[in-house]
């Protein structure tokens, strides 16, 4: 199998209650939209937050060959989207997107294209689920990470929005970035997937090219 | 600073500079500073002594106390919100340092405690310009930066107790529980233990130092009288001990030290634990 991009070998994440994760291996190319699918529990959410470096777990993640780990390097490399992204009510989105593009160097808009995101003088209390979540999948693409992970980047978004995300990530994955999206849904991600990776009770159950002609799936060590 | 420390300041002062809560806190040490002050000048009158007198004696209990309580429920609210909320964990998945979020997010909140506190003992400074006589600078300089650091501190230790505690509820019960220890319960179990543990000045120096809030009013009461007096034979103790630039030195580095200490916790916790 030729070196894949991003390398997750035996990721464990264990909590109290025994739910978690239970040695994941992946092996994704470069340029791969993936979208993560499984059933509420599954460990969809751990899995992204374990990628982000945001929680504790056993086993290796190395992307493009390098380990991942809590680094700020490592962080630069990463874009994250949670399923719920929060922010301050009291704060405007312009002051949001100001605070995270400084964090990263980044230009603030994202790279979304103009009329995506609220206006930058709106209180972030004042909007709706929607658009507080195109104001996180904003800030998920500041400075044009290598690895996204966005939790469920489609939910509450209208025909449009999803279609500008989906053109957004098809965009990104083309320039060299990789995408990791979980999706409730296997068909939510329309014909920009180019990998679905099926989990249940926090290990991997299934993975298939999707659709047919995804970039490398040799890479992906699956059957066509 | 860095830029990161920088950008998460400013957020976290533009954000805790529009909290009500913040705003209601800030009134109601301008009114208290201002009553305090009132009562405090009728006394000097009274008396028939000039200068600030008294009155700087009685606004070291009002500075030392609230400006500690602010500070706790500050650092313990914002922290532990912003963590409950998930704003946190937005901040972390960046290129950033959790150490450095911390103190950014620190300096952020002291410098909107500061200013809070400022324009509180402004109302006080206004009544006392009308008594106050060139001499009486320094100790209201003293009185001002004793306050400044026992808040400081307070907004430290909120921000460890919310870094290592389950959640915004219990941050802020714990740090109000911390507070009372502090401010009451310190002094009353020093109280019992002098006597029948024959603690004696060093001891009592040891305890002062445990506990950010008394090192502050002995900061504030030590600039305000460098003779010691009014600090009694434990004043008399740490003149003869460190001289009044050494006893100043010592207790201003032992609130930096409540300062760093507890950041140092927090940026622990937060490296460590799954957000």
């Amino acid at each position: 199998m030729p070196d894949a991009y991003l390398e997750v070998r035996g990721l464990t994440k264990l909590y109290r209650s025994g739910r978690g994760l239970h040695g994941i291996d992946l092996a994704l190319p470069r340029g791969a939209i993936v979208a993560l699918q499984g059933p509420n529990g599954s460990g969809k959410s751990t899995l992204l937050r374990c990628l982000a470096g945001l929680a504790t777990y056993r086993g290796e993640i190395r992307l493009a060959g390098r380990r991942l780990d809590r680094s700020p390097a490592s962080r630069a490399r990463i874009g994250f989207l949670p399923q719920a992204p929060a922010f301050p009510a009291e704060a405007t989105v312009g002051e949001v997107l100001g605070l995270f593009a400084r964090l990263r160097g980044a230009e603030p808009d994202g790279g979304l294209p103009p009329g995506f995101l609220p206006p930058a003088d709106e209180r972030i209390g004042a909007l709706s689920e929607g658009q507080r979540h195109r104001v996180g999948l904003a800030v998920a693409l500041l400075g044009d990470p290598d690895l996204l992970l966005l939790d469920e980047p489609l939910a509450n978004l209208d025909e449009e929005g999803r279609r500008t995300v989906r053109d957004v990530l098809r965009a990104r994955c083309d320039r060299g970035a990789t995408a990791i999206v979980s999706s409730p849904s296997p068909t939510e991600l329309g014909a920009v997937a180019d990998v679905l990776v099926r989990l249940d009770g926090g290990r991997v159950v299934g993975r298939e090219a999707f659709p047919a002609d995804d970039p490398d799936p040799d890479a992906l060590g699956v059957p066509r | 600073m860095t830029r990161a420390v920088a950008a998460v300041a400013a957020w976290e002062y533009r954000l805790a500079a529009r909290a009500r809560w913040v705003l209601a806190m800030g009134v109601a040490f301008a009114l208290l500073a201002a009553a305090v002050t009132v009562l405090a000048l009728g006394t000097v009158r009274g008396l028939g002594s000039t200068g600030i007198g008294p009155a700087g004696a009685a606004l070291v209990n009002l500075g030392v106390l609230l400006p500690s309580l602010m500070g706790l429920l500050l650092g313990a609210g914002s922290f532990a919100g912003e963590r409950d909320h998930g704003v946190l964990t937005m901040l972390l998945a960046q290129p950033v340092r959790p150490s450095r979020v911390v103190v950014g997010a620190f300096l952020g909140l002291a410098g909107s405690l500061w200013t809070t506190l400022a324009i509180g003992y402004g109302a006080a400074l206004v009544l006392l310009s009308a008594v106050a006589r060139a001499e009486d600078v320094p100790a209201l300089a003293a009185l001002v930066g004793a306050t400044f650091a026992v808040a400081a501190s307070g907004v430290a230790v909120g921000a460890a107790v919310a870094a290592w505690s389950g959640g915004r509820l219990q941050a802020l019960a714990i740090s109000t529980a911390l507070w009372i220890l502090l401010a009451l319960g310190f002094d009353l179990a020093l109280a019992a233990l002098a006597p029948s543990v024959h603690l004696g000045p060093g001891g009592l120096l040891v305890g002062v130092l445990l506990n950010p809030l008394e090192a502050g009013r002995v900061l504030a009461l030590l600039g305000t009288d460098l003779q010691g007096t009014a600090l009694g034979p434990f004043g008399a103790y740490l003149l003869a001990r460190f001289g009044a630039g050494g006893a100043v030195a010592l207790l201003a580095a032992d609130l930096v030290a409540w300062v760093v200490g507890p950041l140092a916790l927090a940026s622990r916790a937060l490296a460590r634990r799954d957000l």
